[in-house]
């Protein structure tokens, strides 16, 4: 699920940039360090919509750098447990396939898949009914639902299922 | 009191436990020996006891002690039971019978044992009535969400075991371990192929590839859940009843010997026996072939009531101020009544009592022996010297006294002498060895100044008389 919410952070400045312009590369030196990464308690940050505050400069001794620290709004991505979402997919496998929802990874193994699709190996490998009218291989777009999230310090990974109703593909 | 919890006890032991068996899964050798059931009829047994040795309970029930052991062991590690593994003497051993038929008969059986250095570990065992009851609740709990995930769908995450090295893993760690050529799952650490685990209760349906099969499973899983509520229902109801009663305490194994030594010993002494089980226990516990005073004490009991009452205020008196012997008093040394062994008489009696108490039984009674003999000649050769020095004394006056107040503390009967003079005196000591008789020859020197005329008028009125 996306969330747009406040966060601050403490941004280290070269003293070749003060001037003028400091406040957009202080912006511009937050945007290109946070979006994209993911941390555990917030999910992945996916857009740095305001810089709300900056706040004083505190210079470090030893070296010339400068601290501040920096409110900013943003939007990020944190998926939950029973949470469905559409995904898309990357690998499949004998014991299940892989798909991805943004930046996220969700596994759906082969028992979380319904009983009438089967593993076809080959050159595309693909789950396949038995009449054939639903196939999952590479890059098709299913519909899962969360299982189970795994948070690591940057990391968020899931399980997923498609064997409840309305799941799957189409 | 126990009446409820030994009824959940018996309830929980056939619901869940009348299938174990001690053989092992490898060879089912039915009919001969066939011994399911015999953990419900060990823990039954247990409800009938407090703190019982193994051994014991295994003759009672005519087991195997190895079996029997097994059994316990499977409890212990099950929380119903608490055992406790004690390093005892033979000795030590019957303190507990001891403790047991005191439990039982509220007498006291006194044996007078052989002394036995080997030290054997004895193992007791006994319910913990207050673990139970948490346990008992805690299995309910757990096999109701068993069912209730598996009917909701959710313990889904799938695992995956290696046949060669047993590792887990979680279907999180799927993707740490895929991206291999071949389709399947390596382990991380010997590269073996995962095997999916199915642990699901209703997976059998399988083929029919349809909603069907898993309404199917759905109305096993409820009738499975229904049925368990069904025939857990007993239990259930007396788990409600035990609920606000306090669970029955029966303390650690020395705690409960303790009272249970007390309370078998009657109203009389409680203090006494508490600290002699204590003591005993003390000494069972170290192993040594110490001697077991709370056996003596039933000698003593002869002679009624009081005299254990002061035999054990005299030990109490001994343990914070030593009799000391004569021999080691020595002149001008600021001593208590007490150190010098004065006493009352009676206390004095039992006082020896007790100090003979101390020592080993048989060489006590050895020792009685000789101790009296060797009385009653001092007695007799004391009250000669005692008669000589009263008159002596009559002459002299403010002489210093001997005192042999410490020695009498191994005579009897001395003590009505010593009773009618110097009591609440303290007495100079004079130097002098070891023995009974230097006492006796020490009594007659200092006086044997003053009095030496009168010794010698003496002699020469024998003489001439």
């Amino acid at each position: 699920m996306f969330f747009h919410m406040v966060l601050e952070r403490n941004m280290q400045l070269h003293p070749r940039y003060f001037g003028p312009h400091l406040h957009e590369k202080l912006t511009t030196k937050l945007v290109k360090d946070v979006e994209g990464t993911c941390s555990g308690k917030h999910g992945f940050v996916v857009a740095v919509t305001k810089v709300e505050s900056i706040g004083k400069g505190l210079i470090r001794e030893g070296t010339g750098f400068v601290t501040f620290p920096v409110k900013y709004q943003c939007v990020v991505f944190r998926p939950f447990r029973g949470e469905i979402l559409e995904a898309v997919v990357t690998l499949v496998n004998k014991m299940g396939f892989f798909a991805e929802a943004g930046p996220v990874n969700i596994f759906v193994s082969n028992h979380l898949i319904p009983d009438d699709m089967e593993f076809q190996s080959g050159d595309i490998p693909n789950y396949t009914t038995s009449d054939g009218s639903v196939k999952i291989q590479k890059d098709s777009e299913v519909r899962l639902k969360i299982i189970g999230v795994r948070v690591d310090a940057a990391e968020i990974f899931c399980i997923g299922t498609i064997k409840d109703d309305f799941l799957g593909r189409n | 009191m126990t009446e409820p919890f030994n009824r959940l006890v018996k309830l929980a032991a056939r619901a869940f436990y009348d299938d174990f068996t001690t053989k092992g899964d490898n060879q089912p050798k039915t009919g001969r020996s066939d011994n399911r059931g015999m953990a419900v009829v060990v823990l039954d047994a247990l409800t009938r006891r407090q703190w019982v040795r193994e051994e014991d309970l295994a003759k009672s029930l005519k087991l195997h002690t190895k079996q029997l052991r097994r059994t316990l062991r499977f409890f212990e590690e099950e929380k119903l039971v608490t055992r406790d593994h004690r390093k005892e003497t033979a000795k030590g051993a019957k303190i507990f019978s001891a403790a047991i038929a005191a439990a039982a008969d509220g007498q006291q059986v006194g044996k007078e044992g052989d002394e036995k250095t080997k030290i054997h570990t004895h193992s007791y065992c006994c319910l913990d009535y207050a673990q139970i009851y948490d346990v008992v609740r805690y299995r309910l709990h757990r096999m109701k969400k068993k069912l209730k995930d598996e009917l909701d769908n959710r313990n889904t995450i799938q695992e995956y075991i290696c046949p060669n090295c047993n590792r887990r893993y979680s279907a999180f760690d799927a993707m740490q371990l895929v991206s291999m050529e071949d389709e399947y799952f390596h382990c991380e650490s010997c590269n073996g192929e995962l095997v999916a685990e199915s642990d699901k209760l209703a997976a059998e349906e399988m083929g029919d590839g349809d909603d069907n099969s898993r309404r199917r499973r759905r109305e096993k899983l409820k009738d499975m859940l229904q049925r368990m509520e069904e025939q857990l229902k007993p239990l259930t109801l007396q788990l409600a009843r035990v609920k606000d009663l306090p669970a029955p305490e029966f303390g650690t194994l020395q705690a409960w010997e303790a009272s249970v030594n007390a309370a078998g010993r009657g109203g009389n002494n409680n203090g006494s026996a508490t600290d002699a089980s204590k003591s005993a226990q003390g000494q069972g516990y170290g192993g040594t072939p110490m001697p077991y005073i709370g056996e003596t004490k039933v000698e003593v009991t002869i002679f009624g009531a009081d005299v254990k009452d002061e035999g054990a205020e005299t030990e109490a008196a001994t343990a914070s101020l030593k009799v000391l012997p004569p021999w080691m008093i020595k002149q001008g040394m600021n001593l208590t009544k007490e150190q010098r062994g004065e006493l009352r008489p009676d206390a004095k009696v039992d006082g020896s009592e007790a100090y003979r108490d101390q020592s080993d039984e048989k060489k006590q009674e050895q020792k009685q022996e000789d101790v009296k003999s060797l009385e009653e000649e001092y007695l007799t050769a004391y009250y000669e010297a005692y008669a000589r020095m009263l008159e002596a004394s009559k002459t002299a006056q403010g002489e210093a006294e001997v005192s042999q107040q410490s020695t009498s503390s191994y005579l009897n009967g001395v003590s009505d002498t010593n009773s009618a003079r110097q009591v609440g005196m303290k007495v100079k000591r004079e130097d002098d060895d070891d023995g009974i008789l230097n006492e006796l020859s020490i009594v007659n020197d200092p006086n044997a100044q003053p009095d030496g005329s009168g010794d010698e008028d003496d002699d020469i009125d024998w003489e001439e008389g």
